[in-house]
């Protein structure tokens, strides 16, 4: 089974979002703004750690092996998950676009033809709500609060969106998993109906000025070794409001994290990560 | 035949109390079997299947009850070969601990889990001008935890989130004791 077969890279798309998501989550473990925070983040990090851990499982070969054993441009993450906390408005701004853009995507999965992949799905989204609403719960706090955590929650969305959208970057040779019902639905489609989701929470706060005056995409740089292929930097859809609805307009060109290519912040992250593991390999807990 | 069939009923008795005495390890005195997670038992000529549902997928708790499965089943299966798994579908819920399972919880001092998916609240929401409870605080239409030390639903959610993955934090207003409950873990 290797990482370019379409149902391998389809499932590491979503178990290395947690994964990598997860490992960032964990680095408020001691540092959140109090108590309860530092609770909530680190076992929403416990969560998102087991859901690829139970996805990892549904591969051939040791789940150990798939987390922690591959180069870096092995990993299929969406880059927002692995670029650094910065602070608290940003860790809100991208905990609830992400955990957003999860519950699209795990709703569409418990349909999938691939039953195990569908049964996970299930499962995932009952300890899934509890982290959307926790993120829901900080985005109406800040965005509703005094004027600086309003201010901070802006710019970490305006930070975040355009590599939100990355998320629903096509998985190379999605026609495929398409085609046979693994992913029940395109990537492009779950991307309509998160943009229109997150366009109405923002114009609910005032806050839709950040869809369309977004950054662009940082530029990628290959990891690892230096022998990845240098692919296009990716760029990403406008979004625009059309007839009361919020579009996307024009479509991904180049390769971002869906294609392995990541960006300068992987690079220590997979280090962090994968330390142990490559210093004692085969170890085990 | 029939005392074949005899004898697999009374190993199957054997296991089921077997399963009975395996307890959660950060929840004492409650079994796995009023915990809600023995899923199926299958006693063959020689093999014992059992099929257990994980509670939180990263409950830390998992690989010993696993083990002390094992362990509870083979003392009592014989010859047969055990083999205990966890299986995902369907996927555990929390209305699937039994009345007694409830009780042992009080017991222990944790409210059992409410019939709906609970809030998730923002400590500090007084804080700053923002309105109490505001945004997804979800107190509208769940039931609020009741003490378990005084019986009392005068109390409010402190957290979501606690000290395990299955529990939340509450404060009683009644008895001014903080307690935890566990986490209502339900569709919808």
């Amino acid at each position: 089974m290797t990482i370019d077969e379409p149902h391998t890279t389809l499932l590491l798309a979503i178990a290395d979002d947690e994964l990598i998501l997860g490992h960032r989550h964990s680095e408020w473990t001691g540092w959140a703004p109090h108590l309860e925070e530092d609770l909530a983040f680190s076992s929403i990090a416990q969560d998102e750690m087991a859901h690829a851990r139970l996805l990892f499982g549904l591969l051939e070969g040791d789940e150990d092996r798939w987390a922690l054993g591959r180069e870096p441009s092995g990993y299929r993450n969406a880059v927002l998950c692995e670029r650094p906390n910065r602070d608290w408005g940003f860790t809100i701004a991208r905990q609830y676009l992400y955990d957003l853009a999860d519950d699209v995507r795990t709703e569409a999965l418990t349909g999938s033809s691939w039953k195990e992949l569908a049964d996970l799905a299930r499962l995932m989204r009952l300890e899934e709500r509890y982290h959307l609403q926790h993120a829901r719960a900080w985005f109406e706090r800040l965005a509703h609060g005094p004027v600086t955590g309003r201010q901070h929650l802006a710019d970490g969305l305006e930070a975040a969106v355009p590599e939100a959208l990355a998320l629903f970057e096509p998985l190379p040779d999605e026609g495929s998993v398409v085609a046979d019902g693994a992913l029940p639905r395109s990537s492009q489609d779950m991307l309509q109906e998160w943009l229109e989701r997150v366009g109405a929470d923002l114009e609910a706060a005032s806050l839709d000025f950040v869809l369309e005056r977004h950054a662009p995409v940082g530029e990628m740089v290959p990891t690892g070794s230096g022998e990845v292929p240098v692919a296009e930097p990716l760029t990403v859809p406008g979004v625009a409001r059309r007839d009361g609805r919020w579009v996307h307009e024009g479509a991904f060109a180049g390769a971002g994290g869906r294609q392995g290519q990541h960006s300068e912040d992987f690079t220590p992250l997979w280090e962090d990560l994968t330390g142990l593991y490559r210093a004692h390999p085969g170890a085990r807990w | 035949m029939v005392k074949q069939a005899d004898e697999l009923r009374d190993v199957e008795d054997a296991i089921r109390g077997a399963l009975a005495s395996v307890h959660d390890p950060e929840i004492p005195p409650l079994s796995i079997v009023d915990l809600g997670i023995v899923e199926r038992v299958d006693v063959m000529a020689a093999t014992v299947e059992v099929d257990l549902l994980p509670t939180f997928a990263g409950c830390p708790a998992l690989d010993v009850i696993r083990a002390d499965t094992t362990r509870a089943v083979g003392d009592v299966a014989g010859d047969r070969e055990v083999t205990v798994r966890f299986v995902y579908d369907p996927p555990w819920t929390s209305d699937r601990i039994s009345p007694e399972g409830r009780l042992a919880l009080r017991t222990y001092g944790l409210t059992p889990p409410g019939d709906r998916p609970g809030p998730v609240f923002v400590p500090l929401a007084t804080l700053g001008g923002g309105p109490r409870g505001a945004g997804g605080a979800g107190g509208a239409g769940a039931t609020p935890a009741t003490c378990p030390f005084c019986g009392s639903a005068d109390t409010e959610l402190e957290s979501a989130f606690g000290p395990t993955l299955c529990r939340s934090t509450h404060l009683c207003r009644a008895c001014r004791n903080p307690f935890e409950a566990f986490k209502p873990k339900l569709a919808g």
